[in-house]
Order: C-alpha cells, then structure tokens, then sequence
C-alpha cells in the first residue's frame, strides 16, 4: 500500500545540513497495525507528516497505492484525504464551534455524501462509540477521553483505507488510553484498516503488529509483534 | 455544507461578541457617514436631471476681460434664435429682485424670490403650473404661487379659478391676477417661490439692460464650440451697430460668449460661485476616507482573529477541504458581517438624517423610490467584503495544515508589518482630522472677534418697495422715524453690506483709470454703521454740494490709485466729476474670505442701482419698543409697503457669510469624532489580541523578576512608536491641506502650531489609556496559568 524508498528530509542553514530523516526505506501492507517509536526529536511525526503529505521529504520515493505522491498535484492530494487517509491528533483538534455530531459530519461534506447517507452513518458512529447522548454537546463539555473518541469518529466516519494517529493517547489518563488503544486494535482486526501510530509508551506500541524504531533519522529496528 | 458554516461563523462571531460588536459597530458607523455622503453627492449632482432635454441645455454668458457674467440682455435671445437653426429654443429669465407682499383681505403671503420669464423657458425647464403650461397672451403676464402662498391667501380655496390679488401696501392700490399654484423643485436651477410668466419677455429693450438670463437649447450633437464662436460674432456685430467710438470698438471686441451646460450650472458655474463643489468634493473625501478606516479596522481585526480560526483551517485542509472553499467560507462571513453592518448603518443613517438635512440646507430622504442608493449600497457591499475580507481570507485559507496542528502557531511577522502600517495609517488620517478641526476652529474664532471695520449690532434693515434716490426723497422718513424713541440714525443705500455684490464701473483720477466698486448712500451712512472716517470728512447736510457731486473713497481705492493726498482731487465717472471729500476705513462687507475692494460712495449717481435698503441704528434699550412702534406707523411713513413693515438684523445677516464655514466645521467635528472613535476600537482590539499573544511572554518576564511598570512600558511601547510615527506622517499633509484652505481667506490667522502638538497629546493619550486597559489584565494575570503546559 505504501513504498518509501530512501527518503530524506533536512533542513540547510548557512550551508549546514541539520538531517530530520535519513534514508528511510520501509513498506506498509494493507492491514497493517504499525507503531513508531524512538526518543524525542527522533523524527517521528516527521515521518508521519510526510506519509500523511503534511510535508513533503526533500529527497526520496513516496508511493501511496502504487501512484507517485511526489509528482502529484495538490487536487490529487485532497482526493487522498478525502477517500484514503484519516487523521487523529494528539491534541485532538475538533472544531470547537461545531457540536460533535457537525465535527463527525464535516469530513463527509467534502466528500460530497448526501444528505440522508450522511445521517445514517453519523448515527452509526455514533451508536458503536456510545456517544449519542452526547452527539448535540460541543467539544469543551466533554472529558479527553471522550474528545479523542469524537476524533477516531470523526477519521473513521470517511471509510478511510488508513488512520495516520500522531500520539493519539498522550494527553489521556490510562485508562482513557487503554480504551483508545483496544478500539484501534479492534478496527484493525475487524475492519482492515490499515493503523499508523506515532507513539512513546512501549505498552501502546504492544497492541500493533509492528514497531519501527527510529533514532536520529534513520530506522533502527523494524519488528513483528506476535500477540 | 453552506448550512455547517453558517452556523461554524454565527457560533464563532457569539464567542466574540465583544470583537464582533467593535467590527460591525465601527463599519455600520463608517457606512451611516457614507451614505449620508452619498446622498448628498446624488442630490448636489442630479439638478434638473430629470429635464427632457437635460443634455441639450445651456446658458448664455459673456466674459470681458476682467471678468465673466451670467447675465445678458434680451435682444440677445432674440438674435440667437433668428440666426441659428441649430438652436431650437430660447428662454429668458429675470429675476424681480425684490421682495413684495401679495394680500387678500387679512392673508397677507410675502413673495421674496419672484421669477418672471417667458413661455419658452417655462417650457425649457419643464415648469408646471395647475392646469397646465399654457402660452400667455402678447399683453398679459400669467402668474403662480407655489403651493404654500396660495395656501396662505386662499386657505379655503378648491377650484382652479384665477384670483385677484393686492400687491404691496393696501393703499398703494396696485392688484394682480394669481393664475394658479406652481410646483416648486428644489433640485432646479430656477428657484422661485412664484412666477409670471410672459410670451415674449421685455424685447423692447436694447442691449444696455444687462440682468436677464438667456437659456438655449440646441439640437442633439451640435458642435458647442463652433456655436459659441458664432454666437461671439454675432454679439459682437450687434454691439458695433452705430459705435463709432474707436476705444469702446476696442472694448467690445475684447467681449467674449460662453455657453455653460446645465448640468454644471448648480456645482461648478463658469461664471459664479463653486463653494458648493468644494463642500461635495470634501465631503465626498471624508466620507470615503472614513469608509477606508473602517475598512482597514475590519481587515485588521480579521486578521487578528485568524490565528484563533487556524486550527480549523488546518483540521478541514486535512479533511479534504480546498483551499477555495476556504476563501469562500471565511469571505461568506465577513460578507454578514458587512450586511449587518450595512443594515445597521442604514438606521443610523435615518436617525442623523434629520440634523444633517437642517445643516445643509436640504431635504435629503433615504427611502425614495427612484434613488439609486440601493444599488449603490450594494456596490458598496460588494467592494467594503472583499477590500476588508479578501486579504484575511487569504490569510486564513494559507496555512499549512502541518505548522498549524503542531500546536505552537503563531502568525508571521510579515502580516505583523502590515497591521502596523495600516494601524498607523488609521492614526495618521485620525491626526490629519483633529488638526484640521482646531484649525478651522481658531479661523472661525479668529472672524468672529475679528474688528470688521463696521458695526452691525443695533442695526436693523427694513424691507422696502420704495425707491429714494435723491435725498430729498428719503428726508420725510427719516424726519418721521426718528422722532420715535429710540432710533439713532437713518439711512438708506443701494445695498446692504453683508455679502451683496456691488455694481463696477470705470473711474479715473487725474488721468488714471481703474474699475472700482461703487455704492450709492445716503447721510448717515458711515454713522449708522459706525465706520471710521480716516480723513476728510463724512456726508453732511451743512454741504451742499453733498447731494450732487461729493463722494468718499475706501482705503482700497487710495491705494488702487496710489493718491498722496486725496482730498479735494477730482474723481471722474459716469459722466460726472466727483470731489473726494472723505476717506473711511476698509471694512468687510464681504465677509473674509474676499479682499474689500477698492469702492466709491456717492449720494448721487446716474449709472447706479435704486436706493432701496432702509437702515436704522436703534438704542438696544429700546429695540423691541421702537420696532413695535415703526410697525404700528409704517402704513403713514412708506405707503408703498404699509401694513407689511419687515425687518431683518443686520449682524444675523452679516453671520449668514460664516454658514460655509460653520457647516464645515461641523462636517469636520463629526468626521473627526468618527475616524477617532474607529480607530481607538481598532487600537483598543489590536493591543487586545497583541497582548494575548505575548502572555506568555509576559509571564516568563514577571518570573524574570520585571515588575508591573515595566510591563505596561513594554506593551505601550510599540504602540507608542507607532502613534509617534503617524503624527509625524500626518503633520506635514496636515499642514500643506490647512495651508490651502487658509488661502481661500483674504483674511486668516497664521498656521498656528498648537493644533500640531495638541493632536499628538490627544493621540498618545487616547494610545496608552487604550493599550493599557488591555495591559493591564496580562500584567494581574497569574503566570503560573499561563505557563502550564497545554
């Protein structure tokens, strides 16, 4: 699904090359549940950024379901957002002025989704996730934990074939966290998404089938996980 | 989608009321002030518009060498429409020239502005009498009143039949035919409060009587310039007819015709006054000035608002929005913004219609059927959404979904650079309006205590019918009117000196000739109007040689002439030989905008005008008793105008010259109090965001050991940079505009100095209350909140 062959990314100031990433050369299979991991200011969400085409590597191959995302244009690129690619943040970033059932609907808008579809999936969501009660309050009347579940509703709602998660549990207790956690695994496993985690905790990292560490730009180790 | 985002900006603009309100508050006050010009500007533009032949209507006038006039005699009109196929009509109008009271039984409706022309020039300007404009016969003069004359005469009356009228005293036995009511339009260049209307006006007159208008109106496409040519000639032909005289050859040859269009006859004649046009093009430029603050406030603000939108944009950039749909959302709001504002300006508008309508003069009404204001407004809609909006919109829908959802964002400080310059440049305009308001404050003073050469107080002028030309004339009036008690001292002259123009002619002095003003007085005069004599002496009775050929010269005309000694010189004109006996101090008969000019007064003159204007000095202690009196016994003293005694004070007159000005000053209070106002809410919102964005900042410091002074030192100070820096931009413009307007007065105060550093006092001031206010929540703030991790 996605093909990164030797990517690059720095930043040149007065001539000095200050390297982000340092070829980067991995695959990621449909279905996929990946954590990366590694210190802080390793490159991590640098490396999230480009695969979600946020940022674009200086130097290096990027295909994503076999198209060149390099040489694509920015109209192509929001095709991508809208049918292939969700996002979930660690500051969760919903709409303060929408309620959450406007912030769940929002992404289906600009995929064009009538009116009554777009009715009957938010209801879905929001039904699997136990929010209905909650579907008319706004953003700030709601605990973290609750926040990142409209968040994951809001990535899930499009169908996307992946979920680009930049430490999706670091602004929550453990135990909101661990709820977070299995409903990833859950998705993965029952509907094939395909799960791109950035996280610190090795316990997250567990529920994946995958750890790609990286150190000082350049992948360190790149591991199965058997659960 | 359209529905989400409606609501997403009603939501957002709720949760900042407070901005929101400065927003559209500031632009719905800028808005009102543009309309209100707009209104103005449509009205002062549109004069006679409405004619049929609008385009195709000019007035004849002539240009000598030294100066140019509207007037022109009838023979003209005549000669016009014989030679000239091109012309198709042509009118002429004269205006009675004097105020006179039509009675019927106990109603008495005094007619001031009596326009009397003929049938074509009725037709020309579409005049239209009840029943219908009808061709007058040979003899017979058909007259109307408006509707407010014949409402006073006739309150009962319901038909349309003509009816006699009393003219004048009602001893003086004179009657009139009133035909019937007129409608009187006050966006027409004929104003009249009734009119006669003749076939054929005064035709038998030679080319001598110089005080009819003559209006034409030509065929669609002639050559305007070739016509005015051959009119020239023509004028000229008929002028030389029998003058053999070589000079006065030369004389008519230096003559000249004009033709000014209709529709630059109310604004910017060729021959007249252009006070009015000066008024519209400043206004007209405060009021867009205005509009462009408010404007670069809204900009401002957006952009202000924009880092708190950024994570919006980011999150719907990353959700597949393009960056089109952006610009659009963000511009859809700032558009109901602008329609509010627009709504609520339009109110305003209404509610200061009243007091602007009173200052200028006009009946101005927003919700007239056949105005353009709507459509304009929704130009003006259009333009202010995507001045004020475009920018922040783009702004908005730029950022880069990656740098935004980061979380630590913060606008560039680029767009820093240009919230400043248009913050400074609010100032500046803000600086340049207060200058201009104390300035034209110390000029209005500067003529009101001003010594004008003349004293008006205690003196009153009455309105009169009669002519007394000779002194013998008017010595039983005044006999009669100062055994009352009270009464000072009588006179009468050909004019009043508030403002009225003066006849010219040619004088000379021992061979040197000049085109001086003249005006025919009576004894008493100067004393009446208490002016100096400088030398000499004033008119007497105990000389009698006063009433033939003596005559008193201002310090202008000394001057013009260059005389070492004037008295006792001889003065040659109008075919007499005068003796100056006198000379009087200058005074301002004009007011202080014009020079006096060099003027001769005279009690005898055979080239000069009627002695008609009545002055009376009166004891302010008896005022109200020697008025009573002279009403009660004016039908025994001037028959002519009886029961109908009328008078007018003489310094309201004289303040009648400032009303320019005044409205003026007021025009400049107002637009002053608003661009201040607007650009403190922009400040007062600026240093609210500014602040807000430095908290953080701000707390590390106070950690840093920095305490409260040096706190609101540093938040004022960029803002105190800024409004040093916009006095400094505005005092040189500010002091080049004052220069101009100053020198539309022959007499003004110097460019005083204090309004310059009085604008920069009020602006810092207004600055750091402003700022600080603002400071002052960031400075209490704990800095402990503002670190925490978020």
């Amino acid at each position: 699904m996605i093909e990164l062959k030797n990517i690059e990314k720095y930043y040149a100031n007065k001539g000095v090359k200050s390297y982000i990433l340092r070829h980067v050369t991995t695959s990621i299979k449909q279905g996929e549940f990946i954590s990366i991991m590694g210190p802080s200011g390793a490159g991590k969400s640098t490396l999230l950024n480009i695969l979600g085409m946020l940022e674009e590597p200086t130097y290096g191959e990027y295909h994503f379901m076999g198209e060149d995302v390099t040489a694509m244009n920015e109209r192509k690129r929001i095709e991508l957002y809208r049918n292939h690619i969700g996002f979930v943040f660690q500051a969760y970033h919903l709409i303060d002025e929408m309620t959450v059932a406007e912030n769940i609907e929002a992404p289906l808008l600009y995929k064009k989704i009538p009116g009554a579809e777009r009715k009957s999936r938010i209801a879905d969501v929001l039904d699997r996730f136990n929010m209905v009660a909650k579907k008319d309050l706004f953003p700030n009347q709601l605990s973290g934990g609750q926040q990142q579940l409209v968040g994951i509703a809001r990535a899930l709602v499009a169908q996307p074939s992946i979920i680009l998660a930049d430490e999706p549990t670091g602004n929550l207790q453990s135990a909101q966290a661990e709820q977070i956690m299995d409903l990833f695994k859950k998705l993965n496993e029952e509907e094939g998404i395909t799960i791109l985690q950035v996280t610190h905790s090795e316990k997250n990292a567990q529920y994946g089938n995958r750890i790609l560490t990286i150190e000082d730009g350049v992948i360190k180790e790149d591991v199965s996980v058997n659960n | 989608m359209f529905k989400l985002n409606l609501k997403i900006a009603l939501r957002n603009l709720w949760k900042n009321k407070g901005i929101t309100a400065i927003n559209v508050g500031g632009l719905a006050i800028a808005l009102a002030a543009f309309i209100l010009v707009m209104l103005y500007a449509t009205y002062e533009t549109s004069f006679d518009k409405k004619l049929p032949n609008y385009k195709n209507i000019y007035l004849v006038g002539r240009i000598y060498p030294d100066f140019k006039t509207n007037y022109t005699a009838p023979p003209l009109a005549k000669a016009i429409k014989q030679n000239f196929g091109e012309v198709e009509k042509v009118g002429v109008t004269k205006a009675a020239g004097f105020e006179f009271a039509l009675s019927k039984d106990a109603q008495v409706f005094f007619m001031k502005n009596c326009l009397i022309l003929d049938y074509n020039a009725a037709q020309m300007f579409d005049l239209k009498p009840s029943g219908g404009l009808t061709e007058p016969h040979a003899d017979n003069r058909l007259m109307y009143v408006n509707n407010e004359g014949m409402k006073i005469l006739f309150p009962h009356k319901k038909d349309n039949k003509p009816e006699i009228v009393a003219v004048g005293g009602k001893s003086s036995g004179q009657t009139a035919t009133i035909s019937g009511t007129i409608l009187t339009n006050p966006q027409s260049n004929l104003t009249f409060d009734g009119v006669a209307i003749a076939k054929e006006l005064d035709t038998y007159l030679d080319y001598g009587y110089n005080n009819y208008n003559t209006y034409i109106q030509v065929k669609p496409g002639t050559d305007i310039e070739n016509l005015t040519s051959k009119i020239t000639s023509l004028y000229r032909k008929e002028l030389l007819k029998g003058e053999t005289d070589q000079s006065t050859i030369n004389e008519i040859k230096a003559i000249n015709v004009f033709l000014d269009p209709l529709k630059n006859l109310h604004l910017k004649p060729k021959a007249g006054n252009d006070a009015n046009y000066k008024v519209l093009i400043a206004i007209s430029v405060l009021g867009f000035l205005i509009l462009v603050i408010a404007g670069i406030n809204f900009t401002n603000l957006s952009i202000a608002q924009a880092t708190k939108r950024a994570k919006e944009v980011g999150v719907k950039k990353v959700m597949g929005a393009f960056r089109l749909q952006l610009t659009t959302q963000f511009l859809l709001e700032i558009f109901m913004q602008c329609f509010v504002a627009t709504l609520l300006g339009l109110i305003l508008a209404e509610l200061v219609l009243p007091k602007f309508n009173s200052l200028f003069m006009v009946d101005l009404t927003i919700w007239r059927f056949e105005n353009n204001l709507f459509w304009q407004l929704i130009l003006v809609l259009i333009f202010i959404t995507i001045v004020a909006g475009l920018y922040p919109s783009l702004v908005l829908s730029k950022f880069n979904p990656a740098a935004v959802l980061k979380g630590n964002f913060s606008t560039t400080k680029k767009s820093y650079w240009l919230r400043n310059g248009l913050l400074v440049m609010q100032f500046t305009i803000a600086v340049i309006f207060i200058i201009g308001l104390l300035t034209i404050n110390s000029q209005l003073k500067y003529m009101r205590t001003q010594d004008i050469g003349f004293n008006t107080n205690q003196v009153v002028n009455i309105k009169n019918l009669t002519y007394f030309n000779t002194a013998k004339d008017f010595e039983p009036l005044r006999e009669k009117v100062l055994k009352i008690e009270g009464v000072k001292s009588a006179t009468v002259a050909s004019e009043i000196p508030v403002g009225a123009e003066n006849g010219s002619n040619s004088y000379s002095i021992e061979g040197q000739e000049a085109n001086i003003e003249f005006l025919d007085v009576d004894f008493d005069y100067f004393e009446t109007l208490n002016i100096k004599v400088k030398e000499g002496r004033s008119f007497s009775k105990t000389f009698n040689a006063d009433t033939v050929n003596s005559a008193i010269l201002n310090e202008s005309a000394i001057a013009k002439y260059n005389l070492k000694n004037p008295i006792g010189k001889i003065i040659r004109g109008c075919n007499t030989d005068y003796k100056i006996v006198g000379v009087i101090k200058d005074f301002k008969t004009q007011g202080f905008q014009e020079a006096v000019k060099p003027t001769i007064y005279a009690m005898k003159n055979p080239c000069g005008n009627s002695k008609t204007q009545i002055l009376l000095k009166i004891d302010e202690q008896y005022m109200t008793s020697a008025l009573a009196a002279l009403k009660s016994q004016w039908p025994t003293i001037n028959k002519r105008d009886g029961e109908n005694f009328r008078y007018e004070f003489l310094d309201e007159l004289y303040g009648k010259l400032f009303k320019k000005q005044e409205q003026l000053q007021s025009v400049f209070f107002v637009a002053a109090l608003i661009t201040i106002f607007i650009a403190i809410l922009g400040l007062y919102a600026f240093a609210k965001y500014i602040t807000n964005g430095r908290i953080k900042e701000i707390a590390v410091r106070k950690i840093l050991g920095a305490n409260d002074i040096q706190i609101f030192k540093l938040i004022n100070t960029s803002f105190f940079v800024m409004v040093i820096i916009a006095n400094l931009i505005a005092w040189p413009l500010a002091y080049i505009l004052i220069k101009k307007w100053l020198a539309t007065f022959a007499y003004r105060i110097d460019i005083p100095m204090l309004p310059f550093a009085l604008s920069a006092f009020i602006t810092i001031c207004l600055t750091v209350i402003t700022v600080s206010i603002q400071a002052k929540k960031a400075v209490k703030s704990n800095p402990v909140d503002a670190l925490k991790y978020e």
